[in-house]
């Protein structure tokens, strides 16, 4: 069985170091996240500018080129509303080490960025919704077919399309969880990648308790088969999590250093 | 429907360790298919074959080819010569038996200077074994590794308990090469491999011994071992676990009953020599399907007839 792909969140324009960075064209604290993910055990990095309307093109050049000449080629998610921006991060990209991925499509306004990364040989994670959120599994696995049907037509790999169920707030939707990880089941069945920004599960929760719910959220996702995750990496708890459901399932073989490989 | 093939290549290979120096190095690994699927990827280097010598003149009666072989080599360096002369031999390996504490208990010194004369009498690369004494060994082996220095020499082996020293007298000191050896336990296997790289020796300088058997004596586990660590480097891609493998076969096969049961005890049975050279040939082979990417052998006849069957696969 593959690895679990983790795919480090921490390079984003929200955090007010990162957008300053990414508007003064600092390479420092850009770098310094992107260490930091990946000595906590990253595979990829997720790099987020933002809407980028006027300048993302030459933005997520200058990223995507910063961050692969200073580690090795590292695998990237290319995360914008900004098409354009996406095409010209991946003009630049190495794919030494794994495809581009493209943030993403869903069966709605965003459907076009499947034939974005079809046209790119790129991977592209696919939303299960459409307007809003999906109201239940029936409507989630509708959308996952109408965006499997539309990639495979255009001769992408069905494992290249990486689909999301989207992970909703506990606090708010406790009684929509167990559903998620259904559909998680029900992709992995059908041999489906999975993936989704977890974190969203614990948003609202005392600091403290983000990592224990994270925690036992991935756990239960990865017994239903999801295969990548878009985390923290740095939340230590979550990564051993991580790491000692990959042993249970079999994705990689055991030894006691197993936490710090 | 005509037959098309589907080559079965791994995106992942096996790490290429070079062991001597010279026209006569050799690289071990690289190989990115099945154990000796050949035909799915032209094979970067074939499975290497080394033949062993000890530091002690053994008493060879019971074996007259093998007497013959190396008939008038009184030294070790003497015997190392012939034995880099055998025909299919890729590299010579010298165990010296001798340093046993329970034994001949050969100092280090000793040891080393054994070593330096076989290191010089050869030009095929060397590998050291010691004596399965985890103290004496890593003392021989550190001893051995300065002696050698600048010869590319693989020592095996570093076990659990004494990894650190070994590993650090070895390759970290003098650059040499050296193995992890675990006993037919997978998850110990990564787990030296992990704090052997730990300790700062890179991986391209660790060379795996999961251990082995002879051909009847629970081989099945050794074949499991050794698939379970392919398909781990290959198929997960575990980078710890992506060392070539020696197998020291002979170190297994020369001591069953196959082997040293004399011909006068046990007539229907014939030829010790040949049921030796036979329980050998037959596990290094099988190690080989397995997953070894270079095995040790004592007797020439079964060095030629590995070495042939690699060849014939290729």
């Amino acid at each position: 069985m593959a690895r679990f792909i983790t795919i480090g969140e921490r390079i984003h324009c929200i955090s007010p170091a990162i957008r300053e960075a990414m508007e003064k064209r600092d390479p420092g604290p850009i770098l310094q996240r992107a260490k930091e993910q990946l000595d906590a055990g990253a595979t990829y990095l997720d790099v987020n500018i933002g809407p980028a309307e006027s300048n993302g093109e030459e933005l997520m050049k200058w990223v995507v080129t910063l961050l692969q000449e200073n580690f090795d080629n590292v695998p990237l998610c290319l995360d914008t509303a900004n098409k354009k921006a996406i095409e010209a991060g991946i003009s630049v990209y190495n794919r030494a080490k794994g495809k581009p991925i493209v943030n993403s499509a869903d069966a709605g306004d965003r459907i076009d960025n499947i034939d974005l990364a079809a046209a790119n040989d790129a991977i592209c994670l696919a939303l299960c919704s459409k307007h809003g959120i999906s109201k239940d599994n029936d409507e989630r696995m509708a959308y996952c077919q109408e965006m499997l049907e539309r990639g495979m037509g255009l001769g992408m790999d069905p494992a290249d399309l990486w689909f999301d169920p989207l992970f909703l707030v506990i606090k708010g939707m406790q009684d929509k969880q167990m559903e998620v990880l259904e559909f998680i089941k029900m992709c992995s069945d059908m041999g489906l990648n999975t993936t989704g920004g977890l974190s969203n599960i614990s948003n609202g929760m005392p600091k403290h308790i983000r990592p224990i719910m994270d925690s036992a959220m991935v756990a239960m996702a990865m017994m239903c088969g999801l295969t990548s995750a878009i985390v923290n990496p740095c939340d230590r708890r979550l990564m051993e999590t991580i790491k000692s459901c990959e042993i249970i399932r079999g994705d990689t073989l055991y030894a006691d250093s197993y936490l710090e490989v | 429907m005509p037959f098309v093939s589907k080559p079965r290549k791994f995106n992942a290979s096996i790490n290429e360790t070079v062991l001597g120096v010279g026209d006569k190095a050799v690289t071990l690994g690289g190989l990115n298919t099945l154990p000796l699927h050949f035909f799915d990827a032209p094979a970067k280097n074939p499975p290497a074959v080394g033949i062993e010598i000890t530091d002690v003149d053994a008493d060879l009666s019971a074996f007259p080819e093998l007497a013959a072989f190396y008939e008038g080599a009184k030294t070790p360096a003497e015997r190392a010569k012939k034995a880099a002369a055998a025909e299919g031999a890729q590299f010579v390996c010298l165990r010296f038996e001798g340093a046993d504490p329970g034994g001949l208990n050969r100092s280090a010194a000793e040891c080393a200077a054994i070593a330096k004369e076989v290191a010089e009498a050869i030009d095929l690369p060397l590998v050291i074994s010691g004596c399965k004494n985890v103290e004496k060994d890593a003392e021989i082996f550190a001893a051995c590794a300065e002696a050698t220095s600048g010869k590319n020499v693989l020592f095996l082996s570093a076990r659990e308990e004494n990894y650190k020293t070994v590993g650090a007298s070895t390759a970290l000191a003098y650059g040499q090469k050296v193995g992890a050896e675990s006993a037919v336990d997978i998850n110990l296997a990564k787990q030296l491999n992990v704090v052997m790289t730990q300790l700062g020796i890179a991986p391209g300088s660790i060379v795996m011994n999961v251990g082995s058997a002879a051909a009847g004596y629970g081989f099945e586990y050794v074949a499991s071992t050794l698939d379970r660590v392919k398909a781990a480097a290959l198929e997960q891609n575990d980078n710890m676990l992506q060392m070539p493998i020696m197998t020291p076969v002979s170190a297994e096969t020369w001591g069953v009953k196959e082997s040293i049961m004399p011909e006068q005890d046990m007539p229907e049975w014939g030829s010790q020599e040949e049921r030796a050279v036979a329980m050998e040939t037959v596990t290094a082979s099988a190690c080989l399907a397995s997953g070894s990417d270079a095995v040790i052998l004592r007797h020439p006849k079964s060095v030629k007839t590995i070495a042939a069957m690699i060849a014939a696969l290729l």
